[in-house]
């Protein structure tokens, strides 16, 4: 087990690595100067030579990456202030350092993909059990339509028309606001409830049909028909059996959608104007800001990868085959 | 031009009905370029005794409470040294001073350049070279340290800092030459500006010594760098986060890019202060919010949104037509004004050598399909002088007859192509990579063909649409750019957008002309003195360039255009700047 993860970590690091080197190279091939956008009017020659030396742009593009990359480690002393380790660097836009503004924006992403997750698991996987169990009734139909509809609908369309009705005329739900759990934790709860329902109605479709599906395939089975036979109720069938069969899949396709869930926050934190991670990615790219930019990225990159090993360890721990 | 607003985030602006005596508009069809003419000429230069405090005050308004200022864009930078964008300038006036600043009366709407620090507007000597400020007296810091001219010296020695390269230059330019860092690296050094550049003959006596006659200087020392620094509480970059208040509130918490918080400052004395009632007790600006959620946040005005507004941010294209729809519900607490930006299609002067040509394209230009793809008239006014709205001297001028045939003159541009002897016209438009300008491209595309121009239509990526444009050797004949005015003179407009002969990559003279007759006449009239005459002879060689060289066709002078939430009062308009006036506002 051990080996599984020390390998694991360190394909990770190798990841982290080219994904920095990838950022830095499509960066640079864009034909943006951000010194230019930097630069007020007075933009002279000497000016933009100026804001150059001070972003750090006046090296040769390999040694500003290796600059950056050693600067996680090492923290950097830049001509716009001092960047302790871990250093991201400091925003072009605003000259802060990268890694507090990541601090600060990243419970408000959290929030919403732990509280999204659990949501869309919740109903997703609750409508695929109800789709099962009652396969082929009315209540399966409901269920089905249900998640088609969860399928056909965007955030960024749900979003306004949540906060209308049920922020604005109802008055039932905060329209949404950023977390602050240590001070105020109950209002942070109602700040970020409705944004977590409008993500999770994406994910909660897919999670329902492929739940639907897997249990009825799982019910199937040989052993579930084998333990029906031995006179086992259908509830203690169906969840201690084929349950537990259909969870397998269920928790690698949650792997795989944690990007998407990455990408969800982005469109939900814009639609409810949370500052989160996605809505400071989008900033970055728009005020080619890259130290935000690079930081946002690698960020997302390292959760992401970090997750999957997490879930890969539970899968090796679930089904020993998978350390082979 | 302030530079984030001008990569278009803001020129997205929007307009119609109004709030103040200068306002235009009414949701319908376009204003008439005539109508324009109030805003530029509410703007006047005040007297000492129009500098004295307190400001004019808001009938009915009381103190207290918490404005919440909902904005698209962060506010990148607190100290008043780096603000040059709409965001920055206007919030600026919270907690930090000028030497001068803008009185806006409160019921008219009529606004009038005034000493804030100073007491006057500055005297003039020496032909206009050298200005002399007199500080107020009782002006104090935060911490209760009173206000100096050395404080007013050593916060215009700072902008020659190498961390201070996004504010505007003018002074600085004006003291020590274009490469005025070669001159003086700043402060921190131990050298200070010798007292040949700026002089403090006592306590309360600021003396600016420029090396040519500057006559507009008191609208210079109105830009937020034009204030004095505490050298104890300068932190070099630091004072970007925590700069040290001398008006009306001082930081209390500062989250970038998400939210400031600002409360009072117990040492601001409202009797020195002509600008600034600060009637809230708080201002809650929450940054970063994309222009939909804001819009919809302030139409909805549920919750504290009903003590909200927009100091900046415009409504959302979106949702213009269902404010403007409306009036009911919105008219009261609608705000539409003129900005400083004006809006033009750059012809390539190095690509397209004939002016001939360019006047026919001038002719084709549909201004009008333009301005309904872009949202018709809550985005702005349809305009054709180079020479905006808000800026003094303004004159309707319109030498192709654009207003009275604004879907454009196909036949007369074909005439005019003939006389060239130009026969299969092949242009490339460059455009932004966004809905609206895409748009845009196939309304020209289509305008273009009845003229016999074929247009080809380039997407350029709008995150580098400057950077890309603003070279001297880019591939493109026609794109879109707009412009602002610093202050309200065509001084900050006319040359750097116009004067050739600083051509270079990142020169805002996007159009690459490079006149002598047009060099000659800049150098001519920024040696005028007399700004009422300085202004007329702008506008006399905005009209001519327009009619004679054509490298720009205007076609919009932009709006604010917003609503704010009812439980506000006394929101007025800062027409030099293009935003909300936060002086006059109060919570009901």
């Amino acid at each position: 087990m051990l080996r599984f993860l020390v390998r694991r970590v360190l394909a990770a690091v190798v990841i982290l690595v080219l994904i920095s080197a990838v950022t830095y190279v499509l960066f640079f091939a864009l034909p943006i100067d951000p010194a230019q956008l930097s630069c007020g009017k007075s933009c002279t020659p000497q000016n933009i030579a100026l804001i150059h030396r001070n972003l750090g742009l006046d090296k040769p593009v390999p040694v500003q990456w290796w600059d950056y990359v050693s600067g996680v480690f090492t923290g950097r002393h830049l001509p716009l202030g001092n960047c302790p380790a871990p250093c991201l660097g400091l925003s072009f836009t605003n000259d802060t350092p990268i890694w507090s503004t990541l601090m600060d924006r990243f419970p408000t992403t959290l929030s919403l993909g732990v509280g999204g997750a659990a949501i869309f698991l919740t109903v997703g996987v609750g409508l695929g059990l109800l789709s099962a169990w009652r396969q082929g009734r009315l209540t399966d139909r409901i269920a089905s339509a249900v998640s088609l509809l969860g399928q056909s609908v965007q955030i960024y369309f749900i979003g306004p028309l949540a906060i209308f009705l049920f922020a604005d005329r109802l008055g039932w739900l905060d329209a949404g606001h950023d977390p602050d759990w240590s001070s105020d934790p109950v209002g942070s709860l109602s700040g970020v409830i409705l944004p977590c329902l409008v993500m999770s109605v994406i994910f909660w479709s897919n999670y329902s049909r492929q739940t639907r599906s897997l249990m009825i395939e799982q019910l199937s089975e040989e052993h579930v028909r084998t333990a029906r036979a031995k006179g086992m109720g259908s509830a203690y069938v169906f969840f201690r059996y084929a349950l537990r069969g259909a969870m397998g899949p269920i928790i690698t396709i949650f792997g795989i959608d944690l990007g998407s869930i990455l990408g969800g926050t982005v469109i939900t934190e814009s639609t409810f104007g949370l500052h989160g991670l996605g809505q400071l990615a989008v900033s970055a790219v728009l005020g080619t800001d890259l130290p935000m930019e690079m930081g946002v990225m690698l960020f997302g990159a390292t959760a992401i990868v970090a997750f999957n090993i997490l879930i890969d360890a539970c899968y090796a721990f679930i089904d020993p085959r998978i350390r082979l | 031009m302030r530079l984030r607003n001008a990569r278009y985030a803001a020129v997205l602006a929007a307009g119609a009905l109004s709030l103040t005596a200068c306002s235009a508009g009414g949701g319908g069809g376009p204003a008439a370029d005539s109508g324009a003419k109030a805003a530029a000429d509410t703007i006047t230069v005040g007297t000492a005794a129009d500098s004295v405090g307190p400001a004019t005050p808001v009938p009915g308004a009381k103190k207290g409470g918490t404005v919440y200022d909902l904005e698209q864009e962060g506010i990148n930078h607190l100290d008043p040294a780096q603000a040059y964008t709409q965001e920055t300038m206007i919030v600026s006036q919270l907690f930090a001073r000028t030497l001068t600043g803008y009185r806006i009366d409160p019921k008219t709407g009529a606004t009038k350049l005034v000493g804030d620090l100073a007491t006057d507007t500055g005297e003039p000597s020496d032909g206009d070279r050298t200005w002399t400020f007199h500080l107020k007296s009782g002006l104090k810091w935060q911490d209760g340290t009173a206000i100096t001219s050395d404080q007013v010296k050593y916060g215009f020695e700072r902008l020659y800092a190498s961390f201070e390269t996004e504010g505007p230059s003018y002074v600085q330019t004006w003291l020590s030459g274009t490469d005025f860092r070669k001159a003086y690296q700043g402060p921190y050094g131990g050298k200070s500006l010798p007292d040949s550049s700026i002089a403090t003959p006592d306590s309360k006596t600021v003396v600016f010594h420029f090396l040519a006659p500057h006559s507009d200087a008191p609208y210079a020392m109105a830009l937020p760098d034009a204030g004095p620094v505490l050298k104890s509480k300068d932190t070099r970059t630091g004072y970007d986060n925590a700069p040290f208040s001398d008006g009306p509130y001082k930081i209390q918490h500062y989250d970038s890019g998400k939210e400031l918080v600002l409360n009072r400052n117990p040492y601001w004395d409202a009797k020195s202060d002509p600008i600034r009632q600060a009637y809230p007790d708080t201002w809650d600006l929450q940054l970063d919010i994309s222009q939909l959620n804001l819009t919809q946040r302030l139409m909805a005005e549920s919750g504290q949104d009903k003590d909200a507004l927009a100091l900046v941010a415009p409504a959302d294209p979106s949702q213009t037509e269902v404010i403007a729809t409306d009036p009911a519900k919105y008219k009261s607490r609608l705000v539409s004004q003129y900005q400083p930006y004006v809006e033009v299609f750059n012809l390539n002067t190095s690509r397209i050598k004939d002016v001939k040509v360019r006047q026919a394209i001038a002719y084709a230009m549909p201004i009008k399909q333009v301005q309904t793809a872009l949202g018709g008239s809550p985005q702005g006014d349809l305009g054709t002088s180079l020479i905006g709205p808000t800026v003094a001297g303004h004159q309707a001028s319109d030498p192709f007859g654009k207003l009275a045939t604004p879907q454009g003159d196909p036949a007369k541009a074909k005439q005019l192509l003939a006389a060239a002897g130009v026969k299969h016209l092949t242009l490339t438009f460059a455009y932004r990579n966004e809905d609206r300008w895409q748009t845009v491209a196939r309304t020209l595309q289509n305008a273009f063909s009845k003229a016999g121009i074929d247009l080809r239509l380039k997407a350029v990526d709008a995150t580098s649409w400057y950077s890309q444009i603003s070279k001297v050797d880019n591939p493109y004949d026609i794109y879109v750019t707009s412009w602002s005015a610093d202050w309200p003179s065509a001084s900050t407009v006319i040359p750097p957008t116009m004067d050739g002969r600083l051509l270079a990559d990142g020169d805002p003279d996007y159009s690459h002309l490079d006149d002598s007759h047009v060099n000659s006449e800049i150098d001519r009239i920024n040696k005028i003195t007399d700004l009422k005459q300085q202004a007329a002879q702008w506008q006399a060689l905005a009209t001519d360039i327009i009619k004679n060289d054509t490298p720009v066709v205007p076609y919009l002078y932009d709006k604010y255009y917003n609503v704010y939430g009812d439980g506000l009062g006394g929101v007025t308009y800062n027409t030099p700047l293009g935003t909300i006036n936060p002086g006059s506002v109060y919570v009901k």
